[in-house]
């Protein structure tokens, strides 16, 4: 009974301290966005609103200096997150349908392809994406626009997404396509009657995370932005530098606000009626 | 006769294992027809080819005298019900009936009408509207089966579609079932290894075993008269027993001699099937009744099954197993001797 307890304890201690680590930055990040004073000192001396109305200020109000960078920044983030989205899916879903179907070595081997993203370090990815960029521009003259934010955004966002579908796909069984087929429809109609609806919280969950990772994207954005396509991290990274007042964390706060109301929808719509939220 | 399918000279290769070879079936319109075998003996094989998610490696699937091995299974009209069932679990129980409807394009108002016909005759009206998810295995069984028959198929495949259900439930389905395709009239394959669910369904039992077609014809006839060894044992219990024939007709069996129809020649290895319910025996040693005709033997093992009662009795080095529910059968007892019967007539001998 005792060491039971005692047990119990450190486990609980542990959990804790895992916890505080894992929250504090956001918690001090949170603080400081309703700090009274007009610096960065914490604890802050006194509570306010006022960087959040220098936030939207900033994002929204009348043109002055850093507004219209700061919005076109935001649209900026907005736009290349839903191109992520886009993209990531339309490459995801046929593909975690074919390793689905294809069993054996190849769904490991694509499996680990579509993981290095994660494990390259960002620097040398961001590097190889410049280079690549800008050999393409100066070969071809083509103008990438989006696309130079949107594609490196999109080999980040791949692992997650396609790992999303591929557990989609895990209880949809060959037999339901061919139940389809034996009633009439083509195998693309099977595919987009059947396998797609069922795939479908799936799909969603996977368009959220691609668009999370890339509204958040920084490291390979710093090496990829241009003077018109920047992103809100870049803008926020910027303004951090040249002038240290918590406009920004107010930003960040709205931004942390955004994820977590992404992540809550993903999880409802993974874990159905289990949902944590 | 009227043909409808007819397989010629069929084989499936995987690799360098045949699944199927030389499987030549005719099988006539509105015919029930029951493809029986162990696991792995390609009657699966054999009824994906029929629906054509398996291709033959060679031979011939004529359909109406029309190749149609090389026909998509989406036009070719079949309906099938899977082991899984393979309900759409995002759809109602109309969605799903009404599926193979929607895509033929028939209208909403026209659809539910069909809908609650064929609830109604797989005796489950007002389920329209649940979801998949919330019915018993009895009605999900049912449901698929109104789906494949919604828009009338042309041939009606099952694939051991009563499996998952308990015993009970099963055996009111298969009189369901075979009522069903009755009123239908439909040409229908299943496929099933449970040798009385195909007995109680079939018009004609096809015995499959390695990719061969071992004996087809009626289950009557099956049973009475099976064409191999495997076959009788496959079909209800059979006792095989090595003999040995003498010349004339007469087999050595089990140390006695056996008077049969066989025409083999002297000195022919033969196996002798025996049914079990098909075993006579008397008791022996019992005072006052005269000393028996019959093969000595021992009972080892009495299991009462209700109406029945089964017995092992050790002749030799072979043990049979016998069926009965009359008075000898009633009273044996472990370790008693006893003189086994055999009737000549009801056994079937083959060339070992």
């Amino acid at each position: 009974m005792k060491s039971g307890a005692s047990f119990r304890l450190v486990m609980a201690t542990l959990a804790g301290f895992g916890l505080l680590i894992a929250t504090l930055p956001v918690v001090v990040i949170v603080i400081m966005s309703f700090s009274g004073g007009s610096n960065l000192d914490f604890p802050p001396s006194a509570l306010s609103l006022r960087w959040y109305g220098a936030a939207l200020n900033v994002l929204w109000g009348e043109k002055s200096e850093g507004t219209m960078s700061a919005f076109s920044a935001m649209s900026t983030s907005f736009m290349v997150g839903a191109i992520t989205m886009v993209l990531s899916v339309l490459v995801c879903v046929p593909m975690a349908y074919a390793l689905e179907r294809s069993r054996g070595r190849m769904r490991q081997w694509a499996e680990l392809v579509f993981t290095l993203p994660i494990v390259f370090p960002l620097v040398v990815l961001g590097v190889a994406y410049l280079l690549m960029a800008e050999a393409i521009s100066r070969e071809t003259g083509l103008e990438l626009g989006l696309l130079r934010l949107a594609i490196p955004h999109l080999t980040l966002a791949l692992p997650f997404v396609l790992r999303n579908c591929l557990s989609a796909m895990n209880g949809i069984g060959v037999d339901l396509e061919e139940a389809a087929m034996s009633l009439g429809a083509s195998p693309l109609r099977a595919l987009l009657h059947i396998v797609v609806p069922l795939m479908k919280p799936g799909i969603m969950a996977g368009l959220i995370f691609a668009f999370i990772i890339s509204f958040n994207e920084f490291t390979v954005t710093f090496f990829m932005y241009t003077i018109d396509v920047r992103t809100l991290p870049i803008w926020m990274y910027s303004r951090t530098v040249s002038s240290l007042d918590p406009t920004t964390l107010a930003i960040s706060t709205l931004i942390i606000a955004l994820d977590v109301a992404l992540i809550a929808w993903v999880d409802k719509l993974v874990a159905g009626k289990g949902s944590l939220f | 006769m009227d043909t409808h399918l007819e397989t010629r000279a069929l084989g499936k290769r995987f690799g360098t294992v045949d699944a199927l070879a030389d499987v030549n079936l005719t099988i006539e319109r509105g015919e029930f027809v029951c493809l029986l075998g162990p696991s792995g003996c390609g009657k699966t094989t054999l009824l994906r080819i029929i629906a054509g998610f398996e291709q033959a490696s060679h031979g011939d699937l004529l359909l109406d005298g029309k190749d149609i091995n090389d026909l998509a299974p989406h036009l070719r009209g079949f309906g099938m019900v899977f082991q899984s069932l393979a309900l759409f679990p995002h759809m109602n129980v109309a969605d799903n009936i009404a599926y193979g409807l929607r895509l033929r394009g028939v209208a909403p108002a026209r659809r539910r009408e069909r809908v609650d016909e064929l609830l109604h005759m797989v005796q489950l009206p007002a389920i329209a509207d649940r979801p998949v998810s919330a019915l018993s295995g009895g009605q999900r069984q049912r449901v698929a089966i109104a789906r494949a028959l919604a828009v009338p198929p042309k041939l009606f495949l099952l694939d051991e579609p009563l499996s998952a259900l308990d015993a009970q439930l099963r055996d009111n389905m298969q009189i369901e079932l075979r009522q069903l395709q009755q009123r239908f009239g439909v040409t229908t394959v299943v496929v099933t290894h449970d040798q009385t669910e195909a007995m109680m369904l079939a018009d004609r039992l096809v015995v499959m075993e390695h990719g061969r077609i071992q004996q087809c014809d009626t289950p009557t006839q099956v049973y009475r008269q099976p064409a191999n060894a495997f076959v009788a044992e496959f079909l209800g219990a059979a006792n095989l027993l090595p003999g040995t024939v003498r010349g004339d007709g007469v087999i050595d069996l089990l140390g006695s001699s056996m008077r049969s129809s066989s025409t083999l020649a002297a000195g022919t290895r033969v196996t002798v099937s025996v049914r079990s319910e098909d075993l006579k025996f008397h008791a022996v040693g019992r005072a006052g009744s005269a000393e028996p005709q019959g093969i000595a033997g021992d009972i080892e093992f009495v299991r009462d099954l209700g109406a029945k009662s089964e017995l092992i009795i050790r002749c030799g080095d072979e043990r049979l197993r016998c069926h009965g529910g009359d008075a000898e059968f009633r009273s044996a007892q472990v370790g008693q001797k006893v003189a086994l019967l055999i009737d000549a007539q009801r056994c079937s001998v083959f060339a070992a």
